[in-house]
């Protein structure tokens, strides 16, 4: 049986200036994998892991034929046993440590926090595996980032923060906004070396969200490309560079390439079609 | 490039931060040259101090040792108008680089007023023009428009003073891969046009080949090497972080 189970997923914003469909009709399996959603800004691929978590807040509604995790119904699920999901099994990384850490609390506090409360552990306890947390995500100057508040971390750290904090309840399925976008490619290649090992040693399944083709393409197995609010093109990760839609074939031909000929980039020519 | 071409010269420049009493050093003893009309990018992960470099070339970051020399002149601290008609610097995220609750007219126009230089309409105009927005525009606040657009908007405010220099920190990171491929041939187009000089920062292998000349690979704050661009192409590196660095972009190889 398949972790997460999406049907005809619709997301819908009632605006001032008329109903917006930012996801419309999108169906997905997940078992123990690592799914890639890719697509430019306003795809709806953030619209898709928030709707998950069912993070969507009024005058969003979120509509499904069927969503549900590990045999249980999402949609009919009722606030209490949400917050029972979120973070405990399904956690989410969001995309910018800017806007999603406390900005006026220690680093260290924020990463204890979640054991204090939801798992009562003692503050030696909490403080052991925060450190551990950090060491995961290869934070070298941990005691200094344990007390640091987050306007004192460069992006990438912050980033790796946010990831540790994600990791320490052990989740199920980890829906990962994002997550490597503000890391350089060193760093990079070790936080989804530390993703891709929760995935194979623990069974986790992930949804890996992006903009970056070539980056999915590399780390996940399934890729879903997404353009206004639907999925265009489902397609194995080790098959994206020679995908067939034309959309995900502008999207990879307008990236510039070390050693290219450093002529001007081609743009994405946008067809009304794709969006249908 | 001879030393009397440079137009950006550092020499030996480390900065120093303080936080909460422990010195934590940001750059440390780093020299770079970028002739005029060159295009250098700085590589390296977050916390390299690559950025920190440009922050302390604009005066946004506590200097400890070395020099800095604009056109062969050592910089004024403060940096005062000179300083700004010739450098200027364009930030990775337009969502926080740009005034929130100013029109596209106001932060371009804003310039201007403090170099007491007149005929702003026509030259708002223009620079919206230049950046490829349409004219429209103008009275628009950074809400209305999207991130490519926004960067542009930024792009304009850097050049509305024709500075010769543009400090460039991911001026795409934060961008669309289709918006990136419009923001980086309008850099290439106004560098071509203007003869500008950039000194560009990002962690994107393949746009720092695209764009520069000569690249300088940095880790903890210090310069590890300086590659060529043919160099980078074709994998010549010495060291073996830039070859890590490398390695890890190897998807963003021509083949690829």
């Amino acid at each position: 049986m398949s972790l997460l189970s999406v049907k005809n997923l619709q997301v819908t914003f009632n605006t001032e200036a008329g109903l917006v469909e930012a996801v419309r009709g999108v169906s997905f399996e997940l078992g123990r994998e690592r799914l890639g959603i890719v697509g430019e800004s306003g795809s709806g691929k953030t619209m898709t892991g928030r709707a998950v978590l069912r993070l969507i807040r009024p005058p969003g509604r979120i509509m499904a034929d069927a969503m549900t995790f590990d045999g249980q119904d999402l949609m009919a699920a009722s606030e209490a046993q949400m917050r029972a999901l979120r973070g405990r099994r399904i956690a989410m990384v969001m995309q910018d440590p800017k806007f999603s850490l406390n900005p006026v609390m220690r680093v260290g506090a924020q990463l204890m926090e979640g054991l204090r409360q939801r798992d009562h552990v003692s503050r030696a306890v909490a403080y052991a595996k925060a450190v551990a947390a950090l060491d995961a995500v290869q934070i070298r100057d941990v005691d200094r980032v344990m007390e640091a508040y987050p306007h004192e971390l460069s992006g990438g750290m912050g980033q790796r923060v946010m990831i540790a904090m994600m990791l320490i309840p052990n989740p199920d399925l980890l829906i990962a906004d994002e997550p490597t976008s503000a890391l350089d490619v060193t760093v990079q290649a070790e936080v989804l070396s530390i993703l891709d090992a929760l995935v194979r040693d623990r069974g986790m399944g992930l949804i890996f969200i992006s903009h970056d083709l070539r980056l999915v393409a590399r780390f996940c197995d399934r890729v879903l490309v997404m353009y206004k609010g639907r999925i265009v093109e489902e397609i194995a990760a080790k098959d994206l560079l020679h995908a067939r839609h034309p959309y995900t074939q502008g999207l990879l031909n307008c990236l510039p390439r070390i050693g290219g000929t450093r002529g001007p980039l081609p743009g994405l020519d946008r067809n009304a079609e794709w969006a249908m | 490039m001879g030393d009397v071409m440079a137009l950006i010269e550092i020499e030996n420049l480390s900065v120093t931060f303080n936080a909460n009493g422990r010195r934590v050093r940001a750059v440390e003893a780093v020299s770079l040259k970028v002739g005029e009309k060159a295009s250098f990018g700085l590589v390296g992960e977050s916390g390299s101090g690559k950025s920190t470099i440009l922050r302390a070339i604009c005066g946004l970051a506590p200097v400890s040792a070395g020099r800095i020399r604009i056109g062969g002149e050592a910089v004024q601290s403060p940096r005062g108008k000179a300083f700004s008609a010739q450098v200027q610097m364009v930030f990775q995220d337009p969502y926080a680089s740009l005034h929130p609750r100013h029109t596209v007219d106001r932060t371009l126009s804003e310039p201007l007023a403090i170099h007491g230089i007149g005929d702003r309409d026509a030259r708002v105009m223009t620079a919206l023009t230049d950046v490829g927005l349409p004219t429209s525009f103008r009275f628009r606040y950074p809400h209305q428009l999207s991130g490519g657009q926004r960067q542009r908007v930024a792009i304009a405010r850097a050049l509305m003073l024709k500075p010769q220099i543009l400090l460039l920190d991911e001026p795409t990171s934060a961008l669309d891969a289709s918006v990136q491929a419009e923001v980086l041939n309008l850099l290439m187009r106004l560098r071509e046009e203007r003869g500008l000089t950039f000194l560009m920062v990002s962690h994107d292998l393949a746009v720092i080949d695209h764009m520069c000349d000569r690249v300088l690979v940095m880790q903890n704050g210090r310069a590890v090497e300086e590659l060529s661009r043919t160099a980078l192409a074709s994998a010549q590196m010495q060291t073996d972080y830039a070859r890590s660095l490398f390695a890890a972009s190897a998807d963003r190889m021509l083949e690829g």
